[in-house]
């Protein structure tokens, strides 16, 4: 008799493991009725033609936050049926998960907007992408349109040159005021070995005859701090630990406008431009909703909304919002695209080897 | 007679169902703990479809591996060695000396390690930077000085001792105060030093804690990403966690099948320090009495009153100045702007609370995140400590090494590994968890449950097995048994083991950033969110809200303990 009493550790080790598959079974449950709901609307959808846009859309951005919640919420103002799913982190994150689902048997998403170009080319290159020729494209400039329309455009994000109004008296106007003596130890930027963007920067620069790698070196031997990405980057100059940054503009602009002591300028000698581009992927589930979410992205009011947070528009007609370039006045520094691909684990290592990597 | 045979026979019976009962519940932790992580290892050892070790090779003969193993052992050594030390010097000043104010200090050290390590790095970073609190009193002084460079080894090392060496405490200062002072005694009555008693008896005693908080300090530090990401990628000192993500992220046409294999690496190491922490408490002997003695031993005399300002003052600045740096930062109109009247604002705040929903909807998974997951952990990690305490049989130690794995492993590799298990345990068959809540759930579960199970596990091991069979012996039924002998003794112990998980649950980042979906946002990744957008006055705000809560809780938790042990004290 004494033994049985020994049965109640072990009696809650049991209810416990049960009421974890319990808990599990529920959104198995609830997973597996919405993924019912969106077989049954793809085949009345496919029935019944286009009309039916409807089920669920999964999104998976790098965009903040708040801006990806204004484009669904956008889109869903003309597409109350379908009901999208955000998964938003870094890049990199982003990637990183969509690889681990196409590892793992299946791909979820259905929409990606992810940092930039190459990015998508790695994924066109491992075929996870379906073309997508929107009736919008007639309105974006053939350059930040994949040939193959796998993937295209959503805006123009221009790396600048950030700098700390208190601490910066007359702002700069070339990238190689920051390799001069006085900006020595002052300058911030993102590194490419945690970020996508920054990673195509270093691509870009080195690749242009003005700059080269021996660019990275004088900044190098100017003491430039590499952070993790470009909110460490505002962050460090907003704050004074930095006079001079390196960072995509919208972040800056958005610091600006909330007051903080920053501003920024675009070099004479040009700016390296990420474009956000959108895609389908190839095994999307609903790709009618799908569709339809990539023409809203493009059209003119999804291109409206961007613009109102603070985004460059890529559509032609468009003004750029107060205080940021628009396409016309950029001056886009850039390089070819499957070279940068190609060529960007070599240009991490030849950062690495610059900067010194431990 | 027949009493007995009747008991004999049950016994036996009851040995087979409960056999049974472990070997189900050795297979449940295996698929949930185990599987996840060897689907990620195989990777390693396949490439295109064929066994081989060519990743090992290749990864072996690069020389920046062993720059980046080097960097490693200095920083988990340092990192350790600074957090065992300070865990056993605030153990045995609260254990044994007479300073004041003993429960306040206990509250107050836990502090670094519930400030999640993000906004603990980010609090120091200001605190020492160039315009930071530190530099502006440096240069009062004659001389010059230069405040701490945080963006370095000793930046990184320090930080993790300082966010880890609150584990080696918590396990330590309760079996310090196990030990018999009798046997303290004994050594000085036969003419042993001060110091000697230490060597000889208190710390061989004493190792069963300190070697297990040391080893989750150990693993914590080995497995770190936030700390040395943020303060090694500006100084280039890469290690094993923030190499993986590297790896990950660059996405190269091997990108998963390496970082598997530095996960595999990372993996090898922490098990090591498994061992030894089983190797030096192999050798503990246990002679400790069953109540925590908690008067004090030694008296501090005329060091009393510089001991205690000392140890005041160093808390105080590990805890109340980074707080308040975050504090004024949260308080300012935008970031950089001087802390002065005319740009004071609470809007952050307002925003915070009021107008964004998404951040009451984040508070609202994680606290759910949290409370399950210490639901769960609470029952099954503290059945699974009274098995491995009650009966060290091979298969028991197997599930507390199976239990730890996927705390050892950088977030990210768990994440990832977490995405090949549930997003289709069986090829063709999703059973749709994966973009869930519910598969944040099980990624905590599996994470956190080691720390329940050291909890726990600490507490029995100080419980003697003879008050158990007492109570038996006297008819106890098994509910009683627990509720009147086993909880009241244990619930310290357990709680405090509940409590790590209830916190490290709130605040996780690493994990829920690769697998959160709309709907299941939470604390961490609203604060990610804020800081990688650029609005770090939004998630510094959000921070402080979090910990003055967290504090808040702390602080109830407090004034409830000194009830109950009042209630106890009457009984």
């Amino acid at each position: 008799m004494i033994e049985k009493k020994r049965m109640v550790p072990f009696a809650l080790l049991v209810f416990s493991a049960v009421s974890l598959a319990g808990c599990g079974a529920e959104n198995v449950q609830e997973q597996v009725n919405s993924a019912a709901e969106t077989s049954e609307t793809n085949e009345t959808e496919q029935a019944e033609g286009t009309d039916a846009i409807a089920g669920t859309l999964s999104f998976y951005t790098s965009q903040p936050d708040a801006d990806a919640e204004a484009l669904v919420a956008g889109f869903r103002e003309q597409y109350p049926d379908v009901d999208v799913t955000i998964f938003r982190s870094g890049t990199e994150e982003v990637v990183s998960r969509l690889l681990a689902e196409e590892e793992a048997g299946s791909v979820q998403a259905d929409v990606l907007l992810l940092a930039d170009a190459v990015t998508f080319e790695n994924l066109k290159e491992k075929d996870l992408l379906l073309p997508y020729e929107s009736p919008e494209l007639a309105h974006i400039p053939a350059d930040f349109v994949d040939q193959d329309y796998m993937y295209i455009g959503t805006k123009l994000m221009a790396t600048v040159l950030a700098y700390n109004t208190d601490l910066v008296e007359e702002a700069p106007t070339s990238w190689f005021e920051l390799t001069a003596d006085n900006a020595k130890g002052e300058l911030t930027m993102p590194s490419p070995l945690y970020s996508g963007a920054a990673a195509y920067n270093a691509g870009v620069f080195s690749r242009n005859d003005d700059f080269g790698w021996s660019f990275y070196e004088k900044l190098y031997e100017n003491e430039t701090t590499v952070v993790q990405g470009n909110g460490g980057v505002v962050q460090a100059v907003a704050g004074g630990e930095a006079s001079y940054g390196m960072v995509v503009d919208f972040v800056v602009a958005n610091a600006k406008e909330q007051g903080s002591p920053i501003d920024f300028v675009y070099p004479e000698e040009g700016v390296p431009v990420i474009t956000e581009p959108i895609a389908i992927t190839k095994n999307s589930k609903n790709e009618g909703a799908a569709k339809a979410f990539v023409d809203f992205v493009l059209s003119e009011e999804g291109q409206q909304l961007g613009k109102d947070v603070g985004y460059t528009p890529i559509r032609e007609g468009i003004d750029a919002p107060a205080g940021l370039k628009g396409g016309d006045e950029l001056h886009v520094l850039s390089a070819d695209l499957a070279d940068l691909l190609e060529g960007r684990e070599e240009d991490k290592e030849q950062f690495q080897s610059i900067f010194g990597a431990h | 007679m027949g009493v007995q045979l009747d008991g004999a026979h049950q016994r036996f019976a009851f040995f087979q169902k409960r056999r049974l009962l472990a070997w189900v519940l050795a297979l449940v932790i295996f698929c949930l703990f185990v599987l996840p992580v060897i689907r990620l290892f195989l990777l390693s050892f396949f490439q295109e479809g064929q066994l081989t070790l060519s990743y090992y090779t290749q990864i072996f003969s690069e020389p920046r591996t062993w720059t980046i193993f080097g960097n490693t052992v200095v920083m988990v050594a340092g990192a350790t060695t600074l957090a065992l030390a300070l865990g056993l010097v605030f153990a045995w000043l609260v254990a044994y000396s007479d300073i004041r104010l003993k429960k306040l200090l206990q509250l107050m050290i836990l502090v670094p390690f519930i400030i999640p390590s993000y906004i603990l790095t980010l609090s120091w970073t200001q605190l020492m930077s160039s315009n930071g609190w530190v530099a502006s009193l440096l240069q009062l002084l004659p001389f010059s000085l230069e405040p701490l460079q945080m963006y370095s080894m000793e930046g990184i090392i320090f930080t993790l001792a300082l966010s880890h060496f609150p584990l080696v405490f918590l396990f330590t200062v309760g079996v310090l105060r196990k030990i018999p002072r009798e046997m303290e005694w004994a050594a000085r009555a036969s003419g042993a030093s001060s110091w000697h008693v230490f060597k000889q008896v208190t710390f061989p005693l004493a190792l069963p804690g300190l070697a297990g908080g040391g080893l989750l300090a150990f693993i914590a530090n080995l497995d770190n990403f936030g700390i040395p990401a943020f303060l090694g990628i500006p100084a280039q000192i890469t290690v094993l966690s923030t190499a993986i993500y590297q790896e990950v992220v660059g996405f190269g046409p091997s990108a998963f099948a390496r970082a598997a294999t530095l996960s595999v690496i990372l993996a090898a190491v922490a098990l090591l320090g498994t061992f030894a922490q089983w190797w030096l408490v192999r050798k503990a002997k246990q002679t400790e009495t069953i109540q925590q003695d908690h008067e004090p031993r030694y008296q501090l005399g005329r060091l009393r009153l510089p001991v205690e300002l000392s140890l005041w003052a160093f808390l105080l600045m590990i805890t109340v100045v980074p707080i308040a740096s975050m504090l004024q930062s949260s308080l300012v109109k935008a970031y950089g702007l001087p802390f002065s009247a005319d740009h004071l604002t609470l809007d952050h705040y307002r925003f915070i609370l009021f107008e964004n929903d998404r951040v009451q909807g984040a508070i609202g998974n994680s606290l759910l995140l949290a409370a399950g997951t210490m639901a769960i952990c609470l029952f099954v990690g503290t059945g699974l400590a009274y098995m491995r305490a009650r009966q060290p049989n091979a298969l028991n130690r197997a599930l507390e090494v199976f239990v730890g794995f996927p705390y050892a492993l950088p977030g990210m590799v768990l994440a990832l590994a977490m995405i090949f298990m549930w997003l289709e345990p069986i090829p063709g068959w999703n059973p749709g968890v994966y973009g869930t809540i519910g598969i944040l759930f099980i990624a905590y579960i599996t994470r956190f449950m080691v720390l329940q199970v050291r909890g726990s596990y600490t507490a029995m091991v100080q419980v003697d097995p003879s008050m158990e069979e007492a109570a038996s012996l006297f008819g106890a039924r098994p509910m009683a048994k627990w509720r009147r002998v086993l909880v009241p003794l244990l619930l310290p112990g357990v709680l405090s083991g509940a409590f790590l998980v209830f916190l490290t649950a709130l605040t996780e980042l690493t994990v829920s950033s690769l697998l959160w979906s709309s709907g299941s946002e939470t604390i961490g990744l609203m604060i990610f969110n804020f800081e990688q957008a650029g609005y770090s006055t939004h998630s510094t705000a959000f921070s402080m809200l979090i910990v003055t809560a967290i504090l808040l809780v702390m602080v109830s938790m407090y004034m409830l303990q000194h009830v109950r042990d009042r209630r106890i004290k009457d009984i």
